[in-house]
């Protein structure tokens, strides 16, 4: 086993090293499909991080229990039931979000982001890990969704959060918030993530 | 415990308590929801029907559900017309309202689609598609306006314009509200669009 | 070692006088008549496309060669040139210039550069810089002006093809005369409307063997073939394959969009392939597609099969057992 991260690293980790969107590559259905408008990405973002969160720390509370035959099929009823929470919630009292994410949020169950880590993290650690390492994750994804939206809602809408930022003299890429344009932008972003890294790599070494 | 009943015994306790909290949960959203379902469609029917006091379900079936709408004397003035059909991309959803005569279509509204943002999606748009919509002579079908005119003077009674770059999604629209009329105008002959017996029960 | 009797050399063994920028001045060349007839037709807003487009596309290729560390003199391969040249004879003449400029920039970096450069890209540069702006301005890039020489007075104009589309029948003076098909007489893209400026450019690229007869021929004839089999059936709702060939812009993409060396097949059943994948799809999208036009949307989905085509089409090397991979 490697040594123990501190605490602070843990949290840490989720925003750059092991970024689950720009890192790890994991959850790209919904960072390619919501993230049209800020509002969007961020709730896809807030939904995501309370099933993952709430998960984590069912998962590392009852690690113990489970036996490990059926270990992924535990994870997906617990996760289930958080994103049915999620999705009968959002649609109670935010109906037009819920109407803009549409099916997304259900399908936050299939999320890999969710699943990969109580499989790699929190079945192994203690709850307190885990909520940290939850935490992380959570505030990396929404990262990663506040940018790709903030990009794709300015040149695709020229607003931000429904606010007109760009003059009149912006003509809206109207592709930005089209599929090509989220696969566009997701391209770009990764290749820059790449060369940061690349670059920051380089120097300390 | 042998290993087997281990198993079962955990998935069954997991499945137990997600289920009753999915069931609590269901119980305390499902009257909310119900209700913000029903307060889109009251207020999509004061919309296309502005002096509407009050309103009431008087017909439904897999297409469409019509809705009839009294003023304040508690007069008819006319039917709220929720349907839906194909659009360009997926199904478009909207509501229209129509005189108590079926001649004349008050104004509509689009309550859900998912047509190509900044294109076929203008059909939710005011100044480039639904204003064009309001106070059209519907005895005959609708017919679109093709190429678009700028102003809705310059329509005939019985056209509606088209949003440039969209044919497609324009006249699905068209084609939704033209099925549903003639499909309405059918039913109201054969006496089955009238309140009165749903009034008495 | 006491002697070297065989000296054993690594490929390529034989060197021809071609080279990349000698190829891409033959092309340029090529588009020399199209590019007058444009502004014959367009006048002086094809002359602002023109320069904006190529000067664009060397401005953006010059930034990415300069932060990419590579040589700056292949700047002047003329690939970059080419690629503004052929973006701007897909343009509307009535495009703002400011689109034009993101359509150039994003034909040189999303369409070439983001693959590493020239012989690397996937796609069409041009047809990727005409995608983006389709996608991203779609009203802009399907309002269409009548060319100067027609004496119309109107703010708007529809092309052959979208009159074909968007009339309910044919008889209401829909289709234009082939002869100003030919000539390049009616609306549409700066550069497509000319078919005969188009081919006698093109003729010049066969002749000096710039470009491979077999894209041209598998396309035109492909298209010939689907969409004369839906005219012979009914005349009266389908236009004529001739019709077909010379509207739009499907003589341009046969000659000189889809015989782009580096996203076009290497062997021979393989070119036959792409190219009938590409007529077949143009009159599918033509027929029975949402766009009045599909000569862009074919090319493009048709370049992403290449790598995939190349893999199955590769040649048996001699000697190499039947089955054996």
């Amino acid at each position: 086993m490697p040594p123990k991260k501190s605490l602070g690293a843990e949290y840490l980790k989720g925003l750059w090293d092991e970024n689950p969107v720009f890192r790890q590559l994991l959850g790209m259905c919904p960072t390619l499909a919501v993230t049209n408008a800020v509002i969007n990405g961020f709730a896809m973002g807030l939904a995501t991080a309370f099933v993952l969160i709430l998960s984590s720390l069912v998962v590392s509370s009852i690690k113990k229990l489970i036996p490990s035959q059926v270990r992924i099929a535990t994870y997906i009823v617990i996760i289930a039931s958080f994103v049915t929470i999620a999705d009968r919630f959002l649609a109670a009292f935010f109906p037009p979000i819920s109407k803009a994410l549409g099916p997304y949020v259900p399908l936050i169950v299939v999320n890999c982001i969710i699943l990969g880590r109580q499989e790699a993290f929190s079945s192994k650690n203690s709850i307190g890990r885990s909520l940290v390492d939850a935490l992380g994750m959570s505030t990396g994804f929404i990262l990663a969704l506040l940018v790709l939206s903030s990009i794709r809602e300015l040149l695709g809408a020229g607003t931000f959060l429904s606010y007109q930022v760009l003059g009149s003299w912006f003509k809206p890429w109207i592709i930005m918030i089209l599929p090509a344009g989220a696969f566009i932008t997701l391209g770009v972003l990764l290749g820059l993530a790449i060369l940061i890294e690349t670059k920051t790599k380089t120097r300390s070494s | 415990m042998s290993l087997s009943a281990r198993m079962i015994v955990v998935l069954t306790v997991v499945g137990l308590v997600s289920g009753s909290l999915l069931a609590v949960v269901g119980l305390l959203t499902k009257d909310r929801i119900e209700m913000n379902r029903q307060q889109e469609i009251q207020t999509a029917i004061s919309q296309v029907i502005p002096s509407t006091k009050t309103s009431q379900k008087i017909y439904e079936d897999d297409s469409l559900t019509v809705y009839e709408s009294r003023n304040e004397s508690k007069n008819a003035v006319g039917y709220a017309v929720y349907t839906s059909g194909t659009g360009f991309q997926d199904i478009i959803t909207l509501m229209y309202g129509t005189d108590p005569s079926l001649s004349n279509i008050k104004d509509l509204t689009i309550l859900e689609q998912k047509e190509t943002p900044g294109l076929g999606a203008k059909i939710t748009d005011q100044e480039a598609f639904l204003r064009y919509w309001k106070n059209r002579n519907c005895e005959q079908p609708l017919s679109l306006r093709k190429p678009a005119v700028d102003s809705p003077e310059n329509l005939d009674p019985s056209e509606v314009n088209t949003i440039t770059g969209a044919t497609i999604s324009s006249e699905k629209v068209l084609d939704i509200v033209n099925a549903s009329l003639e499909r309405l105008k059918a039913i109201k002959e054969q006496g089955k669009l009238s309140s009165e017996e749903k009034n008495a029960s | 070692m006491k002697q070297n009797t065989f000296v054993l050399k690594s490929s390529p063994h034989f060197r021809d006088k071609d080279s990349v920028s000698k190829i891409m001045y033959t092309v340029v060349l090529s588009l020399i008549p199209a590019v007058i007839a444009s502004v014959y037709f367009f006048r002086l807003k094809a002359v602002l496309i023109y320069i904006t487009c190529v000067a664009t596309c060397l401005a953006t290729e010059a930034v990415f060669l300069k932060v990419r560390k590579k040589d700056l003199r292949s700047l002047w391969d003329g690939s970059a040139i080419i690629t503004g040249m052929l973006l701007a004879m897909t343009l509307p003449p009535s495009l703002s210039l400011d689109l034009v400029i993101i359509g150039s920039v994003m034909a040189i970096a999303l369409g070439k550069q983001v693959f590493g450069g020239l012989g690397y890209n996937v796609f069409n540069p041009a047809l990727v810089g005409r995608a983006f702006l389709q996608l991203a301005f779609p009203v802009a890039m399907t309002t269409w002006i009548p060319p100067v020489t027609l004496n119309v007075n109107t703010a708007t104009f529809a092309t052959p093809l979208g009159n074909l589309k968007f009339q309910s029948s044919l008889t209401q003076g829909a289709l234009i005369p082939l002869k100003d098909l030919f000539w390049g007489n009616v609306g549409g893209c700066l550069g497509e409307t000319s078919a005969a400026a188009l081919l006698l450019g093109a003729l010049f690229l066969l002749f000096r063997r710039v470009i491979d007869w077999r894209i041209p021929a598998g396309v035109i004839s492909s298209l010939i073939l689907f969409t004369g089999a839906f005219w012979l059936a009914q005349p009266d709702s389908y236009a004529s394959p001739l019709f077909h060939v010379l509207a739009g812009g499907l003589i341009i993409g046969a000659f000189f969009m889809a015989t782009d060396m580096v996203t076009s097949p290497i062997n021979p059943l393989g070119t036959w392939i792409y190219a009938l994948g590409i007529g077949v799809l143009v009159g599918l999208i033509r027929l029975f597609g949402g766009f009045p036009e599909g000569v862009m949307f074919s090319i493009l989905f048709m370049n992403t099969f290449v790598p995939l085509i190349n893999r199955y089409t590769r040649p048996r090397i001699l000697g190499e057992r039947r089955g054996a991979s």
